[in-house]
């Protein structure tokens, strides 16, 4: 009974636990009382636009940047740089593949794990699971001058994931990747997590943090702006539909009558297709349909689909080029 | 700390551009040193001559003459008996150069025929009054003016001649004298000062070994070979460092504390740079013949206090923040590059300009590291005592001291405003 306790207890202690984190570049505010909390166990996403200050939280978090204020706990205790028996739980793949150049693959691998397991008979073992589990099995023995992107990077994760980490950091991890490695990323990434381990993965590619995340925070100008499941996050938008239709001959008074319609957000036309953006309603495709049939507009492909996590995104940070 | 160590070491004798840098590029440049200055070297010898001795009724009355051509030739000489002139000589003449390669032939006419054939390049022969003179043909005198011919040749001509003009004054002394005075051959007082006169010059060395003007390239080589060198611990000091690499945020995050990451780091360091320089050594003492004043195992105590010194170097430009691994690497192949110039690789003028820095402004010639190693092997050449090899150690040290203080200020924060 005390055992099961101690046990729920654990579990209950965040795997990452940030509150009230300020973090300034001279007069520029890169985290503005920033909060986060990570389950044990879980996949959790980290969005936002460039500049946002994923990285920078993250880098606190790792004990590497300085921060003016705030709490930041991992398993429960403060990271400094010399928690090193925290360090040992922890993982990192770096967004920039960070091996040795002059080693094998192989050798890259049984290095960085040994900062964690200096014993080499404790492992040789895990190297070799970490070498399966990237599938670099025959490409041990090159350097990583001779592997392509999609392998450079399963071997960017395998080093920072064999020495089987309760915690793991995933900076954007499929950049530059062709689909096929990408997927076997991804699996790989929910098989670690299968296997026990915290994940906190960053990425833009939304229709990956929507594949293999728990929950998802989505953040801009150092700030926590939404947090939930994806189903929870879409919810959270005005937008509940979006409605494509194609046509030649839509004139401006039709295209300002369906402007007019309560459940229409925002519409579009660019002389080929008709866009428009709309609140969550039963009948919205119905009432649009009847404005153009009243206006004589011949309609082609009709397309409506629900609301993206991209939606969302760009609701929530807007659609302004960043750097 | 150990794997850490390990994988410093495989990476650093992987790392083609730098073994190139550090192993090839002394030993062409050693090699190309030794086919210039090789010459040079030879150019100022001197190479024995071979000569037809024209041993007719002049030659014996020509007292002491087969006495000198036979020390010239490099025979043992010892008190004899000139029986061709009925005399004693009494001769001690021992030299440790060979200037003749002697041909005996018994008339001119035949010495001629020797010399038209190219068998020797001259003949000695003596006139009737006992003069001593050397003959050469016009090859022979093309070959001395034209110094890519036959190195040495002109020299070894020089030299013959003024010992021939020696004898022939000398011999031209003691006749003149005795025909004056008869009775002065028997004292010893006449030929006390004979012997004075003849002595000429007498090589001796005041320093530990004989000179070679240049060995200085040589050692000069090795200070920037060894400067060089510092690319290995720019290249450990960025990998280990969260600021300058993805590869220092990997590691800095890993449970390894910092501190031994980069001992280990620099021991790799360290020993490989070490292991370069002493194949370049080992290519400079044995491949091209230069000396290190026969004490070898102090020249290898030599090149691992350089290395010492360079990996420090090599840590403290590594450290500085802001500046990418190339900037770096560039920036000391420029601090090699222009701090040898004041060692003296460069050449003559070189040579000249590192000398005045020494003579005008000796701290400047102490603070060159480049400067310093090259001492390193100077002091070991020419010093009777250890305290010149002693004292330049000492400075090497200070400077590594020095070196690895600046280059831990700035490595020594755990975390960073920016990255």
């Amino acid at each position: 009974m005390a055992s099961e306790t101690t046990q729920s207890t654990q579990s209950a202690v965040p795997a990452v636990h940030v509150s009230q984190l300020v973090k300034r570049y001279g007069d520029m505010v890169a985290l503005d009382y920033f909060d986060l909390d990570v389950k044990q166990g879980e996949i959790f996403g980290l969005l936002g636009p460039n500049g946002s200050g994923k990285t920078t939280a993250i880098n606190c978090i790792l004990a590497l940047l300085t921060y003016d204020s705030g709490t930041i706990r991992v398993f429960g205790e403060p990271m400094t740089p010399t928690s090193y028996a925290l360090k040992r739980r922890i993982g990192i793949v770096p967004q920039n593949v960070a091996v040795f150049n002059e080693l094998t693959v192989e050798e890259n691998i049984d290095y960085f794990c040994s900062l964690y397991v200096p014993k080499k008979a404790e492992r040789a073992p895990l190297v070799e699971e970490a070498i399966d589990f990237v599938g670099l099995r025959e490409f041990r023995k090159y350097r990583p001058g001779k592997l392509s992107g999609g392998l450079l990077r399963r071997l960017n994760i395998a080093c920072g994931i064999a020495h089987k980490p309760d915690l793991i950091f995933f900076d954007e991890p499929t950049v530059a990747v062709d689909p096929q490695s990408r997927n076997a990323i991804l699996e790989g990434i929910q098989k670690l997590n299968q296997a026990g381990a915290t994940v906190i993965y960053t990425s833009h590619y939304m229709e990956e943090v929507e594949q293999i995340c728990d929950r998802i925070l989505i953040m801009d100008h150092g700030r926590h702006l939404a947090l939930g499941t994806a189903d929870e996050l879409k919810n959270m938008i005005d937008t509940g539909e979006r409605i494509t239709i194609e046509t030649l001959d839509l004139p401006d008074t039709a295209l300002a009558e369906i402007r007019e319609l309560g459940f229409v957000i925002e519409a579009s036309y660019d002389g080929r297709e008709l866009e428009v953006r709309c609140r969550r309603g039963e009948h919205n495709l119905m009432d649009m349909l009847a404005v153009l049939r009243a206006a004589g507009v011949n309609i082609g492909h009709l397309t409506s689909r629900p609301p993206t996590l991209n939606d969302v995104f760009l609701e929530l940070t807007g659609t302004a080029l960043r750097d | 700390m150990w794997s850490t160590f390990i994988v410093s070491l495989k990476s650093n004798l992987r790392n083609k551009s730098a073994l190139f840098w550090l192993i090839i590029f002394p030993i062409a440049l050693a090699t190309m040193f030794n086919g210039v200055f090789g010459d040079l070297d030879k150019a100022m010898s001197i190479t024995p001559i071979s000569v037809a001795v024209v041993e007719d009724a002049n030659w014996d009355n020509a007292v002491g003459a087969s006495t000198l051509v036979e020390a010239l030739s490099g025979k043992k000489t010892g008190g004899r008996t000139d029986t061709s002139s009925s005399k004693t000589i009494s001769s001690d003449v021992n030299i440790d150069v060979k200037l003749l390669d002697t041909t005996n032939v018994t008339s001119s006419a035949q010495a001629r025929k020797k010399l038209d054939t190219g068998e020797v390049e001259g003949y000695l022969s003596a006139d009737k009054d006992g003069r001593i003179a050397l003959t050469v043909s016009s090859d022979t005198v093309t070959k001395a003016n034209n110094g890519t011919q036959e190195a040495g040749l002109d020299v070894s001509l020089a030299a013959l001649d003024n010992v021939i003009d020696q004898y022939n004054r000398t011999s031209a002394t003691v006749l003149t004298a005795l025909k004056d005075n008869p009775n002065a051959a028997m004292t010893r007082t006449f030929w006390n000062g004979i012997s004075t006169a003849a002595n000429g010059t007498r090589e001796i060395s005041l320093t530990n070994f004989k000179p070679d003007a240049m060995a200085r390239y040589y050692y000069a080589l090795m200070g920037m070979s060894c400067l060089i060198a510092m690319s290995y611990m720019i290249y450990t000091v960025t990998a280990s460092q969260a600021n300058l690499s993805a590869l220092g945020i990997r590691r800095t995050v890993a449970p390894l504390g910092r501190a031994k990451q980069l001992v280990a780091g620099f021991l790799a360091g360290w020993l490989c740079t070490s292991t370069c320089l002493l194949i370049a050594l080992a290519y400079i003492r044995y491949g091209c013949g230069i000396e290190v004043g026969g004490r070898e195992p102090l020249a290898v105590l030599a090149v691992i206090v350089a290395s010492f010194m360079t990996c420090s170097l090599g840590t403290m430009i590594g450290a500085i923040p802001k500046l990418t691994t190339g900037v770096k690497q560039g920036l000391s192949t420029a601090i090699a590059c222009s701090l040898s110039l004041f060692s003296g690789l460069y050449g003559g003028f070189a040579m000249e300009l590192s000398d005045l820095i020494t003579r005008k402004a000796p701290f400047l010639a102490i603070i060159n590291p480049a400067q310093q190693v090259t001492n390193l092997f100077y002091s070991l050449m020419y010093y009777d005592s250890y305290q010149p090899f002693i004292r330049t150690c000492a400075i090497l040290f200070v400077m590594s001291a020095v070196f690895l203080t600046v280059g831990v200020i700035m490595l020594r924060r755990q975390r960073y405003e920016h990255l």
